[in-house]
Formats: C-alpha cells, structure tokens, sequence
C-alpha cells in the first residue's frame, strides 16, 4: 500500500454511523433509522409543522435544468423561484432511474427491490404503506393526487391512500400536464383554507422526449428549421464514452435512437435544444400551480417539494433517457421551500441526498414517524441549517434488479450482476465519470470497501421472495 | 385468442405471465415512426383519411367554425396514437374593428375524466388577432358524468394599451389563415398559451408549399412553422382557400374534422363504460 492509497482511504472510508447530530448532541436512533419514541416526540413538540405539504413531482428531469442553478439553455421562472425560496441539492439520487421503481421508492422510503417495482407497472408490495396510506392513518392531513402514479397503471383514479383530483393522458406530457395544472388550479381556488393537505402534483414533462426520440430518430442530415442553426447547446464535456463499460450500459446505448439513427453531431444538438424546450413547458405549468398556491393565500403555510424520478441521458456519455447510474440519469433535482422556515437561497453541493429521503422527511415535517424499516433518512435538519451529515452513501438500484451504484462522497461504486466490469469513479476529480478507476490497483482498497458497504447494506434489506436476483446481491462480492 | 380462466391463485399467476407475455410479444413488434408528424404521415397512420370538403366560400377573415380532432402519437406505427379530444373554434365578425373568438375544448383523461375549456376572446383585426380581452373557464366532468365543482377555475384578463406583438396559441388558429404565404412572411411576438401562460420570444415563418397526398388525391399544402421559448417546434398546415386542415406539434395533431366532437363524445362513453365495468369488477374482487 503506497502513501497516495492511504490519502485515498481517509478520505472515502466511512461507516454507515447509528449516529446523527442534531443540534450539536447524538441522539440515539433505532435500527430503522428512526428516533427513540420519548426523544422523538421531545423533539416534535418544539418544531413548526408546515399547515400543507405541497410534492412536485416531475418526469424524467435532469438535475441541470434550472436557469438559477445555472444552466444557460433555458428560462425557468417558476423552478427559478423555488430553488431561490428554499434549498436545493446537487448531490441528490434517484433510488432508481426508472419511472415505476423511482416512484415505489419515493412513495414508500423503500428500495425497489423491496417494494418489489423492480421493473416498470408493477404495484407496490401491499404491506408497505404508500405516503398517501400512511399520512391518512397519522396525520390530520387530507391526501390529493394529481396526475402520473404509474404503480402499476400509469393514470388511474383509484390510488390507495388518496383521493384523486385528475388522472392524465395517455403518456402524453404537453396535453396531460396542462389539464393536471389546471386540476391543481381549481383545488387550491376552491378549497377551504381550515383543512390542511397534502396535494401530490404529478408531472408527466419533460419525459416527452421519448416521443421525441421516436419522432426524430432518422437523421434527416439537415436541419429541418435552418433558422434554428446557431442556437442549439453545445455537446457535454463527456459526450464520448469508455468502450470498456459493463456490458447492460454498452447494450443500451446501441439499442437507442441516435445508434439506430446514425445521428451526426448536430442532431444530437437538436435533441438537447428540445429537451429544454418541454423543460421550459414543465415551469410553466409549475408556474400555473406556484400561482395558484398564491393567489389562494397558502404559500407562507405551505412545505413545497420538487423532484424527478430520474434524470436524463441528455447527450452525457452518448445516452438518452434513464436506466443508467451515469450521474446523468441517476441524479435528479431536489428542492424543498418554506419561506420563514427551512434555509433560503442555498444550494447543499455536499450533502448526499436519495429519492428514499423524501418519505422520512415529509413525515418528519409532518411530526409524526416513518413507517417501520424506511431506508432513507429525514433531511430536515440540514434544511433547517443543524446538521453537517445525514447519508454517508446513499445506494441505487437499477435495469430489473440486475444494478447497483454506491455513491459516497468521494467516490462512485457501480456493479452490475453476471458482469466482470465494474466501474469506479472519483467524483471529486472526474464528475464526468469518464475515467473508470476500477480496474487500477492504487484504488483496489477503496474498491473493496465499497464493494464491503454495498454488501453490508444489502443484507439489511428486506426484499421479497419474487423479485429476481434478490439473493445474487446478498451473496455478491 | 383464449386466456385461462381464473379459477384459483395459480392460474391467476399463469394468467398474469402469459398477459405479460403478449405485452411483450407486441411491444417487440412495434416500429418506430422515425420523423416528424406531417400530413402525409399523418394519413399513413391512419391518423386522417380526407378533410372536410374544400369550399371556394371560405373566407379566413369571415365568420366561421373550425372543429379540430386532437390526435396523439407515442411514436410507434402501430400501437399508442389515439383521437383525445376535440377542438372547437368559431370565428365572429364585430361591428367595431375587432373579432370575436369562441373557444370550446374537451380532452379525454383517463379513467373517465374530461376536462373541458371553454374561452370568449376579443381580439384585435391585425396579422396576430392579439387578444384585447378575454374571458375563459376549466371545468372537469367526472366518470359519473357530473361537474367537479371543486377544481373550477374561471379567469377574466385584458391585455395592456398598445400590447399588439402578443398573441394567444388559439388565436394563432385563426391568424394564421390570414398570413400571406410567403418566405417574407415572419413574424416575431409573445403568446399566452391557454390564456394563461406567457410564453415569450415566439416566431412564425413561411416553411413552402409541400406535395401531399390525402385519401389517394395528390395535393399542395402550405406550412408555417412557429418556433420559441417553452413550445416544440409547431407546424401549421393550410390549403389553398387558407383553411387551417392541420396543427402539428411533436407527439400532437389537431385534425380538421367535421366529426371530432362526435368522436369524442363517442370515445368518452365507451371509455365511461369501461370505467365502470372495470370498477364493478373490483368491487367484486374485493369481496
């Protein structure tokens, strides 16, 4: 072991602690990861509860998509506003970059290969408890949901836990979104301001651009709107891609339109430039919403919520769509805003954050527990600016069971089952994730660790006797 | 083709994996349209199999009624793209120097639900017939075919002195039959979407005159593109009386057709039907 292998281990090597800080003490927690009942309810007692709980939840969005965060492809007022209210995360994850899966996860506080939503339209496992069932069963809080659920049907108006105000379209994001909005308009003009609620606004943008894919996937080898030359995005940085990738990524990249198009440089420009436009689309219904929430007197009292199922290949890597632990696909936004409340105009570019967080934290906010063996954790106190560290590592799954990512803060992990090549990335220095460290012999002991926390964080799991390759990853490394 | 009954825990499983099976087997199947919707793909989608008949007496800047079918596309040749609406525009004359759009829209959601908008717009005589003022409503109907008068939403709106570069994605409807075509004709304006969503940095341009054939008979249509902020590229299809026969954008259409009310309306019993077919036999399981 030479000195830079040291250097490289102190800096990534970190157990999954039993401990968090809150407000400079430990507190004890339980194996689920919640707290004490006695502490947990001394706690609760001193906290503002938010009257509403507003949760954005949008399609397909990559994290770099916001105007104030920094993108300069495009103006999103509303997203603007939300980012500048509130906290937003750079480091934030899907717990699995599929619709169905990322959804179970999110819903629940559960790996998807608990839930058993492995794979897009299946249900929940029914002895989980979705945020709708539970906020009902605890909470004086009404529940409401609009739009896409996709657990199993993508639209449906019989979503256990709460009371649907509008389904959607087909799995189409312009029409469906705008008649959603318009739903979630109506609800907060009309309804008494006495009940407190949680409303689910559910998106189906920017994932329009699957369609798009399918519309545009043969290269015309011009531009079909000359007047539009000039103004397309650039290419990513890490447009190019390691040949030597696991063998489901290589696999999945082929099998997308711009390689069964032969797509030139410009096309895949195009892709980009039109990408942000359903972007664009998204923050103007989200505009609708955020207005209404105004209008109707509830902003002060109301904890809104904004994130993605999964991110977007969006050129990164040569990838389009999800299903990837490329940070492109596997990142998604994360936003919360309560003015008066929660940090304001912050950006947490440290903190790791998963979509298995969000449960814990609306019941946190919510002052009531999480339900029994929830995975993630409540980021309440670092939006509230009291805490230095929640999630050492947070876990992906991905691809039916058959792929695993373990972020730490340094370093990024990914496997796949019945692969040889595993990728490793130093996130830090590579954020690409173009140079695959793996194989290298100076990062073999931050290799094994990793592979030592994954394993470790299986065999805590709970997954269910149907789900594929539940035992391939209890057994693995 | 026979699926197994259900008769215990088992074959339901059976059932479910050979369901599964036949989803896969079509999915695999489907071919992937590959270009951008245009009216000639349109009909090789079975999307539109003629337009209502021409008539020499159309005058774009005249009273009249357009009635649209809102057609939807996954992107596959075969499966996915489905009629989910209608939309009505009817086209007054004023007595001051200004016209008078009505404004009728329903689109199908599932499991029964309608949203339906309707909107009043005074709009002023020029090339953009920007919107003077303007009331409009959205109100949903629910699988038991009442009003949800919990998510109404009415608003009433005027558009500022002198804002005459603005326009509303509607009126564009009718504008557009008014352009002169050209490649001289563009221009550059701010577009209220819905009457509520300010979409800024719009342009509309002459695209040329295309070849198409419909329902066997070769044609020449006429196509504007407008391109901006917070939209996908949206095309405007026109014969040569200027009648608007076809709006495409992305995975959307909006299809002249005298039938698209008729069709809907058609659609939403069925899909009511269903509904509550599917709900009985819920009820049932849970039993």
């Amino acid at each position: 072991m030479n000195k830079n292998t040291t250097t490289e281990q102190s800096s990534c090597l970190v157990n999954r602690r039993d401990f968090i800080k809150l407000s400079g003490s430990a507190v004890a927690l339980l194996a689920n990861g919640t707290l004490t009942s006695d502490v947990f309810a001394a706690r609760q007692s001193r906290r503002p509860k938010p009257k509403n709980i507003l949760l954005i939840f949008t399609d397909q969005q990559h994290i770099d998509t916001i105007a104030a965060g920094g993108c300069r492809h495009l103006q999103t007022p509303a997203l603007d506003r939300l980012k500048n209210n509130g906290v937003s995360f750079t480091q934030s994850y899907s717990a699995n970059p599929v619709c169905s899966p990322a959804r179970s996860c999110v819903f629940t506080g559960r790996t998807s290969s608990e839930t058993a939503v492995y794979v897009n339209g299946r249900p929940i496992r029914s002895d989980i408890p979705n945020l709708g069932q539970w906020f009902s069963q605890q909470t004086n809080y009404e529940t409401f949901y609009a739009g896409k659920w996709h657990l199993p049907r993508t639209y449906t108006s019989d979503i256990p836990g709460f009371k649907v105000i509008n389904t959607g379209i087909g799995g189409f994001g312009y029409l469906c979104d705008t008649a959603m909005s318009r739903a979630c308009e109506g609800f907060l003009r009309n309804r008494s301001k006495s009940k407190p609620f949680l409303l689910v606004a559910s998106f189906m943008q920017p994932h329009d651009i699957c369609e798009w894919l399918r519309l545009n996937m043969e290269n015309p080898q011009e531009i079909r709107y000359p007047q539009l030359a000039g103004k397309f995005p650039e290419l990513p940085d890490n447009f190019v891609f390691d040949e030597n990738e696991p063998g489901a990524i290589r696999k999945r990249r082929l099998g997308n339109e711009p390689f069964k198009g032969k797509w030139n440089k410009e096309q895949w420009r195009y892709y980009r430039w039109s990408y942000y436009r359903n972007i664009e689309h998204l923050d103007a219904e989200i505009g609708r919403i955020l207005q209404a929430l105004e209008d109707g007197r509830y902003a002060k009292d109301t904890l809104i919520v904004l994130t993605s199922d999964h991110g977007e290949g969006l050129a990164h890597h040569q990838m389009v769509r999800k299903n990837t632990l490329y940070d492109e696909a596997a990142k998604v936004p994360l936003l919360f805003s309560w003015p008066g409340h929660i940090l304001e105009n912050r950006t947490d570019t440290t903190h790791l954050a998963s979509g298995l967080d969000i449960m814990p934290t609306l019941c946190d906010f919510a002052s009531i527990k999480s339900p029994k063996n929830t995975r993630g954790r409540s980021l309440r106190s670092i939006l509230e600016g009291t805490s230095v560290s929640i999630n050492n590592f947070i876990v992906t799954e991905v691809s039916s069971n058959t792929g695993r990512m373990l972020r730490t803060p340094s370093f990024k992990y990914i496997t796949y089952k019945d692969d040889s090549v595993e990728q490793l990335f130093d996130m830090r220095t590579d954020p690409g994730e173009t140079k695959n460290l793996a194989a290298s012999s100076r990062y073999a002991l931050v290799l094994s660790e990793h592979r030592k926390m994954l394993r470790d964080w299986e065999s805590r799991l709970d997954v269910p006797p149907n789900v594929p390759n539940a035992d391939v990853w209890r057994q693995k490394t | 083709m026979t699926i197994p009954q259900i008769k215990c825990n088992r074959v339901v499983v059976v059932q479910i994996l050979y369901i599964q099976e036949n989803a896969m087997a079509k999915k695999s199947k489907r071919t992937i349209v590959g270009s951008p919707l245009t009216p000639t793909l349109l009909e090789e989608l079975d999307a539109l199999s003629n337009y209502p008949p021409s008539s020499e007496d159309f005058k774009p800047d005249g009273n009249w009624v357009n009635t649209y079918r809102i057609w939807t596309c996954h992107g596959y040749r075969e499966s996915g793209n489905d009629n989910v609406g209608f939309l009505r525009i009817k086209r007054l004359i004023n007595p001051q120097s200004s016209l008078t759009l009505k404004v009728h829209q329903e689109v199908l959601q599932t499991d029964a639900l309608v949203n339906i908008v309707d909107a009043t717009i005074e709009c002023r005589n020029n090339q953009l017939a920007s919107p003077i003022q303007w009331k409009i409503s959205s109100r949903f109907r629910g699988s038991d075919g009442k009003y949800i008068s919990e998510l109404n939403s009415n608003d009433n709106g005027a558009a500022a002195e002198g804002l005459d570069r603005s326009t509303g994605d509607w009126c564009l409807f009718e504008a557009v039959q008014r352009l002169k075509t050209g490649k001289e004709t563009v221009l550059a304006f701010d577009m209220l979407e819905g009457l509520s969503l300010l979409k800024k940095g719009q342009h509309l341009s002459y695209r040329g005159l295309y070849p198409t054939k419909i329902g066997g008979e070769n044609i020449l249509l006429h196509c504007f593109v407008q391109l901006g902020s917070g939209i996908l590229p949206c095309e405007y299809w026109l014969d040569d009386y200027h009648r608007l026969l076809v709006v495409a954008s992305m995975n959307k259409a909006y299809i002249l057709d005298e039938q698209a009310e008729k069709i809907t309306h058609r659609i939403a019993e069925n899909e009511q039907k269903s509904y509550e077919k599917r709900r009985s036999s819920q009820r049932k399981q849970k039993r």
